[in-house]
């Protein structure tokens, strides 16, 4: 019989993050299989294209998906700021605040992102190239707007006792999750 | 030992709290069992309407017809014929068959079967059946738009599924029904790997844990990463029906900047292989334990059956190839999609070697779930060697899209699925309502269904290997093909009678829930795994004290046994010789 492999010689806590850690995990690897399903498609269609972007489409501007990076790259920043703090004083609130703000003035980028697009002429239905800025980054604001979702929640729950350090931990996974894959989107799509 | 304290929601006690908003795992299967069961209903039906039409192609269905049809005098139209086999692939794979093997036995299964108290997220366990719930709603409200449902089959190619093929709002409803049921599964599946990784009872390794928790295991890791393959393929087809993106509209290649249609097809069988054995894995594992608990003998090789259930899973992700063999596919990897289909022969051999070594002289009791077992062991190995001719290129080219893959994949998704679901059913009743259903018609039941099944499958391999397509309104108006109207309405009788059958089980089943006064005891098929140790049916809290496992699951006819009977439950101690 496997003795080892059950995990009841660990006290409660311990195993508490266990749980936590596995589901979070999982929940992970769920998301990535989402957009790893986008990217693969975006990797045939680029791959199987003889120009790109595809002619008489203009690429856009780097501008604004760089200020774009940046602000999503500080929001990162300042829930690790947040998670440092949480370990010494469980009341400080002020890096989650700003990184909701962060999450925000994202969001607010991609909208200036998506009018921008539409005044130079590029549509969602600008053929596959529109299609996939615009249903991509739509994908993902949807996710970064469940990101905020969860950041207020951790707010709210911030004042009952047993909020534990790895739920911080965890909702940190999700931001951090979703600020690579915008930082992939940033890459294959705008970059290069 | 400092045993992990789950946290425990109070005994409910208003109607919503016990029935409709409640935390428990057994509730929420009893919930996904009813919704799976009128799932089943409604698809059936709308079987029946197909196998009338195909049978008597311009006759009125009757009775029902006049109400359902009544501007072709009861005759079913050819528009509401691909609505129906689109609605009845659809609802019977995601609305009856998974809220039935996972959303139920799942729950209901995996905390009792490893002594755990409940799921680690009881309350993203009701979320999740609450959304199967809306999604079964968003999918039912398509039948009611003006163009109707959606009609491009269940796998919904583009452009069928595009604004192209199916310009009505059924199909989009469709898709966001899809798509809100894939994250109501995620979390489900979610919910499941880490309840069996974290809360297994002390004692228990991987290996002492029932089969049937293995093969709900293993669904739920393919649940959880392939689902939201699928939920990334629905999200663009909705994209592209309602915000003009054109991700899937046809076009040659990205030069002139549209889509390809068939990307959704690779995304959808990237998910889709899967899908059949998340479908599947339940069944096989619940056989694997059934044939053991009723030939009263240790699972044969219970660790290899474990092991190679495993590899199936591994390479089930890597075959969905061969379901395109006739895109125009290259060479190539159609070879190589061919290849390691094939591969995927060996652990099913295992297995099924294993079943069989399980039954070779064993002690058998024919109970009703030991006769649905055996049933699915002898469809399901029908089903399994039809796929050889569907996995092999040369074959499939002429085979693809006949009723020989209809007859197919109701073998081995359908029959040999619903088998184990109804075996599942009779054999976890007493644990679940407390009663045994009756045995005399259980019996009728399943040889009703048995006969049933196969004149329907076996039917449609023969009408298929004669060239019969599988989406055809009425197939007869080609000459070849009148000569299968005689099979075509045998196989519409074998439909009928299974229909009838499963209106004895429902009626036996009612019953039995409702009515039954007789009470079945702790555990009436003298089973040893950890869910026989407790009272039927499970008391709220299911176990007391958290049961220490000291044993495996299977042990029948040891000579070491102490206890006096031919089994001993897993809390008890093996006495070594």
């Amino acid at each position: 019989m496997n003795k080892e492999a059950s995990l009841d010689s660990l006290n409660g806590s311990i195993k508490d993050q266990y749980i936590s850690n596995i589901s979070t995990i999982v929940t992970l690897i769920s998301f990535t299989m989402l957009f790893a399903t986008l990217f693969l498609g975006y990797a045939l269609y680029r791959l199987t294209a003889e120009t790109w972007p595809p002619m008489g489409i203009e690429a856009p501007s780097l501008g604004l998906p760089i200020i774009s990076t940046i602000v999503i790259f500080l929001s990162s920043v300042s829930y690790w700021m947040f998670e440092k703090n949480f370990e010494i004083n469980k009341e400080n609130k002020g890096w989650l605040w700003i990184t909701s703000l962060l999450g925000f003035a994202f969001l607010g980028t991609q909208v200036t992102l998506w009018s921008s697009l539409k005044a130079s002429g590029l549509y969602s239905s600008s053929g596959i190239f529109g299609s996939i800025i615009f249903g991509f980054t739509w994908i993902h604001a949807a996710h970064i707007l469940m990101g905020i979702g969860a950041l207020g929640w951790l707010a709210i729950k911030l004042k009952m006792d047993d909020m534990k350090l790895m739920t911080v931990q965890n909702v940190g996974k999700f931001w951090h999750f979703l600020g690579i894959i915008w930082l992939i989107m940033f890459i294959t799509i705008f970059a290069i | 030992m400092a045993s992990f304290e789950q946290h425990m929601h109070p005994k409910p006690t208003t109607f919503l709290s016990k029935y409709v908003f409640s935390f428990d795992h057994k509730v929420i299967g009893k919930q996904f069992l009813w919704y799976g069961i009128f799932g089943l209903g409604v698809g059936g039906m709308m079987a029946l309407l197909i196998r009338w039409t195909l049978a008597f192609p311009g006759e009125a269905f009757p009775v029902l017809g006049q109400f359902l049809f009544p501007e072709t005098a009861g005759i079913v139209p050819p528009d509401v014929y691909a609505m129906l086999f689109t609605m009845h692939g659809t609802i019977m794979i995601f609305y009856a068959i998974t809220p039935i093997l996972i959303g139920c036995f799942g729950n209901f299964c995996i905390p009792l079967m490893i002594g755990a108290r409940d799921m680690v997220f009881p309350a993203l366990n009701m979320l999740s059946f609450h959304l199967a719930l809306i999604s079964f709603v968003i999918l039912l409200a398509g039948l009611f738009t003006p163009l109707g449902a959606a009609a491009g089959g269940w796998t919904s190619y583009p452009t069928l599924s595009t604004l192209v093929g199916s310009p009505g709002i059924g199909q989009t409803l469709w898709t966001l029904a899809i798509f809100v049921l894939g994250v109501s599964s995620t979390m489900g599946a979610i919910n499941y790997i880490t309840t069996i990784i974290v809360l297994r009872a002390p004692g228990m390794g991987y290996f002492d844990m029932p089969l049937t928790v293995w093969g709900l295991w293993l669904t739920a890791i393919l649940n959880a990463i392939f689902l939201p393959v699928l939920g990334a393929g629905c999200l663009l087809l909705i994209f592209d029906r309602t915000f003009g993106t054109q991700f899937f509209l046809a076009g040659a290649a990205a030069t002139n900047g549209v889509g390809d249609p068939v990307l959704f097809q690779h995304v959808f069988w990237i998910f889709g292989h899967p899908e059949v054995y998340i479908l599947i894995l339940p069944a096989w594992g619940m056989v694997s334990d059934m044939l053991s608990f009723f030939s009263r003998k240790p699972a044969f090789g219970a660790k290899a059956t474990a092991l190679a259930m495993t590899s199936i899973t591994i390479l089930s992700t890597l075959v969905y190839g061969h379901h395109m063999f006739t895109t125009q596919m290259s060479p190539l990897l159609t070879q190589s999609f061919m290849t390691l289909t094939m591969t995927i022969s060996i652990p099913s051999a295992i297995f099924f070697a294993n079943w069989l070594g399980t039954l070779w002289k064993g002690s058998i009791r024919f109970t009703s779930p030991m006769l649905f077992s055996l049933g699915v062991v002898f469809v399901f190995g029908l089903g399994g060697l039809t796929g050889l001719y569907l996995g092999t290129v040369t074959t499939d080219l002429y085979l693809h899209d006949t009723y020989f893959v209809v007859g197919h994949f109701h073998y081995t998704m359908a029959a040999s699925v619903l088998l184990g679901g109804f075996a599942a059913i009779y054999f976890w009743m007493p644990k679940m309502f407390g009663v045994l259903m009756n045995e005399t018609w259980a019996k009728i039941h399943f040889w009703g269904s048995m006969a049933g099944l196969n004149i329907v499958f076996f039917g449609m391999m023969l009408v298929g290997y004669a060239g019969m397509h599988r989406r055809l309104y009425n197939p007869f108006v080609y000459e070849f093909l009148e000569k299968t109207i005689p099979i075509n309405t045998w196989i519409t009788y074998g439909a009928l009678l299974m229909g009838a059958s499963q209106l004895i089980f429902v009626v036996s089943f009612i019953h039995a829930v409702f009515f039954k006064k007789e009470k079945a005891g702790a555990n009436p098929w003298e089973v040893g795994t950890l869910e026989w140790t407790i009272p039927s049916p499970a008391p709220h809290y299911n176990f007391d004290k958290i049961p220490v496992v000291k044993c495996g699951p299977h042990e029948f006819g040891n000579p070491s046994l102490t206890s006096g009977r031919d089994f001993q439950y897993q809390t008890e101690e093996l006495v070594k010789a």
